[in-house]
């Protein structure tokens, strides 16, 4: 199968919606609809209401609908697949169709997009090949992504030495460049070459951004390098990467926690306390404001400040434990199925395509504990999932109330045909079709024979032929016989009138015969119209039937299918929403394990804060 | 820019890579909070199952779309028998100044389709889509089709355009495409209507 050029830009489209790019940027393809059933889709895939597009496409290729359009169906049925996240269909058309016949530069394009869901699958294996079918370099940033996810997939597979390889010699001048040498960095750590890792995080911490995800990725650089100076014991060179972390962006608690442990580390415990105070005021979903609770006691207690140090250990005890009891609330709410029922209730009877994501949480108390969730590849994903068995669970529901209104609608039909049957039948009785063709055909050897007997008197009309029945009578007058001069005066005029008469018939007689011939002809198609509508009525009357029984076959064929698909849907439901619970319960329990810890810390700390004060009050009362 | 976001995704393996605790810290509190990267790994495990569902679903996702396209004909071929059936199709190729609004449609003097565009479908047809604007019965031998489009032009300018046409439907399905275009002299829309048989 070939593929015209215009399949080259029409893919183009698709893959910008595929990749989520559609309302960013809108190519009109220069496809020119011939088939109205193709540019139905369209209506359907413009839209990105996946679902019905393909159901249409699928629908029209079946009943061999779309025949100027037959090559860039086939494409555009991947590209509808690839939207709507059936990446493995999408993946056979594509394997098929972009072998030798597609644009080079679109083909490498397709590859990319659907290595790209692979990844964010799991697919890593198939990511892995289809980036391996990309032959040229790739427009615009898309080169440098292709590069960034390769070595992703090689740190994923564990090949740091050929993903540190690939990274150290990309080369960029966009913010792309930047991402690489973080990854690098990952790399490096990855493969114990720590040393080698700090340089490339030192440089990149000091970058300067020109865009909020720069910044971001400068805030990440410095905590981590920060972080790995803390763990090295070297707190003066910690201090430096992450102070240069932005007061209010996303990394900004850890850093001013890691900040506070610089200056402990260093017995600066009264400086520690200035950015551990500032945690105080931020949102204990933190992990690190909840450890800057324990840390501002400590500190304080470091600082012989006791009471003081008590005080927040109590504070901090009682707000763990109401933590705590948040948490157990949210993973009762995870396990009765409620807080992911509420993940669809936005939009849930929108379609759904590949490009979808939970940007924002439902409302409520409980789901603001998954916030870091939905940067997960296998949460989204899962959830993308989840969210596209229930629109196939309330599909197939609303088929199911339709197959009821469709037997309906055959039962009607079947009773208005048993109605009309018997009345049908006693009027094609009545019209006796064999009857008039054989009049019909009587009459053309009747003209037959006036034709080859030149019977013109035949054709006479009513007043010529009681004409010459008159004259015909006169002439059988017995007066009209005698010999004498009046007789034979009126015989010679008899016999004028008689051959005025017969002129006139014989001047008339062709265009009579032709008159009459056609109306015969006439006679005789409308008789051969009317025996084909005769064999029409019979062939429907013998059809429809069957046309019942088949339309009652196929009724009754889909209602089993329906109850098999939404059983193994529940199922396969039962078994996303398990797994999108254990990760979420997994997360809860890793939270209250860690609240858990600290209050065990807080609680221990406080005793032994009290134990101190019993021994020292023990101590001055015995001098 | 979402491509970046992969990559800023990835990005934060390296917090995960460095975890750890900080050395004890000794002091008569007796408190020793660690560092705490907190960001949780998913464990290795959940990438095969998820996959296995994956499979799952998509395998899923194939067979109801194959029963939603039996299902479909199935309705289609029921509600309209291909003997009597007309499909009537509504296209728009027009300069992007053109906003459709409605388009409302009589067959023998009797409304059977009005409808109102949303800015969505509107933009799916300017780009080149197709609506299957409405499905009929009727029985073979002439029709009256009223069509009437409004919009707006350069300008909030209101246009209301109108056609009739005299259809004649013969045995078999007949499907008919009003266009909208501006592709005549006068450069403003206008009806244009095509029929198969």
């Amino acid at each position: 199968m070939t593929l015209p050029r215009a399949s080259s830009v029409l893919l183009w489209a698709l893959l910008l919606t595929a990749a989520g790019n559609a309302s960013a940027d809108k190519p009109k393809t220069t496809t020119v609809v011939e088939d109205p059933h193709y540019g139905e889709v369209l209506f359907h895939f413009y839209q990105e209401d996946y679902f019905p597009a393909i159901v249409r496409l699928l629908a029209a290729k079946s009943r061999s609908r779309l025949p100027h359009h037959d090559a860039e169906a086939e494409l555009l049925l991947g590209g509808l697949y690839l939207s709507y996240g059936h990446h493995l269909r999408a993946a056979e058309i594509f394997e098929r169709l972009l072998a030798d016949s597609v644009d080079p530069s679109v083909r490498d394009r397709t590859w990319f997009f659907l290595a790209r869901i692979w990844q964010q699958r799991g697919y890593l294996d198939e990511s892995f090949a289809a980036l391996a079918n990309i032959e040229d370099e790739l427009p615009g940033s898309m080169e440098a992504e292709r590069h960034l996810l390769r070595a992703q997939l090689l740190i994923d597979r564990g090949d740091h030495g050929r993903a540190i390889e690939l990274l150290q010699g990309f080369r960029d001048r966009t913010e792309w460049a930047s991402y690489a040498r973080f990854n690098l960095g990952v790399a490096l750590v990855k493969d114990g070459q720590t040393d080698a890792a700090s340089r490339i995080l030192d440089e990149l911490g000091q970058l300067d951004p020109w865009t909020d995800e720069l910044s971001a990725l400068r805030d990440k650089a410095n905590l981590a390098l920060g972080y790995a100076y803390l763990q090295a014991g070297e707190a003066r060179a910690a201090k430096r990467p992450l102070q240069r972390v932005r007061l209010n962006g996303p990394f900004s608690n850890k850093a001013l926690l890691g900040v506070g442990w610089a200056d402990a580390q260093r017995d600066d415990y009264g400086r520690a306390l200035v950015p551990w105070m500032e945690l105080r005021y931020r949102s204990l979903l933190d992990p690190a404001v909840q450890e800057s609770m324990l840390a501002v006691p400590y500190a304080m207690a470091k600082l012989d400040s006791i009471s003081q140090a008590a005080d927040h250990y109590l504070d901090a005890v009682e707000a763990f434990e109401e933590e705590n009891r948040r948490i157990d609330a949210t993973i009762e709410a995870l396990d009765s199925g409620r807080l992911l029922s509420g993940f669809l209730a936005d939009n849930a009877n929108a379609t759904t395509g590949w490009h979808w994501r939970l940007e924002e949480l439902p409302p409520g108390a409980e789901s603001r504990y998954l916030y870091h969730l939905l940067a997960s590849h296998e949460f989204q994903e899962g959830l993308k999932n989840f969210r596209d068995l229930d629109y196939l669970a309330r599909n197939l529901e609303r088929w199911r109330g339709s197959l009821a209104v469709f037997r309906n609608m055959l039962d009607t039909r079947v009773r208005a045909y048993e109605e009309r049957l018997p009345r049908v039948t006693a009027s094609l009785g009545r019209a006796d079709l064999e009857q008039k063709v054989d009049r019909k055909l009587a009459f053309d050897s009747r003209l037959d024979s006036i034709e080859r007997n030149r019977d013109s008197l035949a054709l006479a009309n009513e007043r010529e032929f009681a004409l010459w029945g008159e004259i015909a009578a006169l002439e059988q007058v017995p007066a009209l016989q005698a010999q004498i001069p009046e007789a034979e005066d009126l015989r010679r005029k008899v016999r004028l009138l008689k051959g005025v008469l017969q002129w006139e018939l014989d001047r008339e007689f062709k265009e009579r015969l032709w008159r009459l011939r056609r109306d015969v002809r006439q006679t005789g198609e409308a008789l051969v119209k009317t025996q084909r509508s005769r064999r029409r009525v019979d062939e429907s009357m013998r059809k429809e039937p069957e046309s019942f029984a088949s339309f009652a076959e196929r009724i009754e064929s889909i209602d089993p299918q329906i109850r098999d698909l939404r059983a193994r849907i529940d199922a396969a439901m039962d078994r996303q929403r398990g797994f999108l619970q254990s990760i979420a319960v997994g997360e809860m329990q890793a939270q209250k394990e860690r609240l858990q810890a600290y209050s065990v810390q807080a609680r221990f700390a406080l005793a032994a804060i009290y134990d101190l004060a019993a021994t020292t009050t023990t101590a001055e009362a015995s001098r | 820019m979402t491509n970046l976001k992969y990559a800023a995704l990835l990005a934060g393996a390296l917090v995960l890579a460095l975890p750890g605790q900080l050395p004890a810290q000794d002091g008569e509190a007796g408190v020793e909070p660690g560092i705490d990267a907190g960001v949780d790994a998913v464990p290795a495990a959940a990438g095969n199952e998820f996959r296995s569902i994956d499979e799952d679903v998509q395998s899923l996702k194939a067979e109801v779309l194959e029963l939603n396209r039996d299902l479909f004909l199935l309705e289609e071929e029921l509600l309209f028998p291909a003997n009597s059936q007309v499909a009537f199709f509504l296209s728009v190729d027009v300069g992007t100044y053109f906003a459709l609004d409605s388009v409302s449609l009589k067959i023998d003097g009797k409304e059977v389709a009005n409808y109102l565009y949303t800015d969505r479908e509107a933009d799916a047809l300017m780009r080149g889509g197709v609506q299957r604007l409405h499905m009929e019965n009727l029985k073979v031998g002439d029709h009256e089709l009223v069509a009437v489009f409004t919009g707006f032009g350069p300008h909030e300018r209101e246009y209301r355009r109108g056609a009739t046409v005299n259809l004649s439907k013969g045995l078999g399905a007949k499907y008919v495409e009003l266009a909208i275009t501006d592709r005549a002299a006068k450069q403003q829309p206008e009806f244009d209507v095509r029929e198969w048989e």
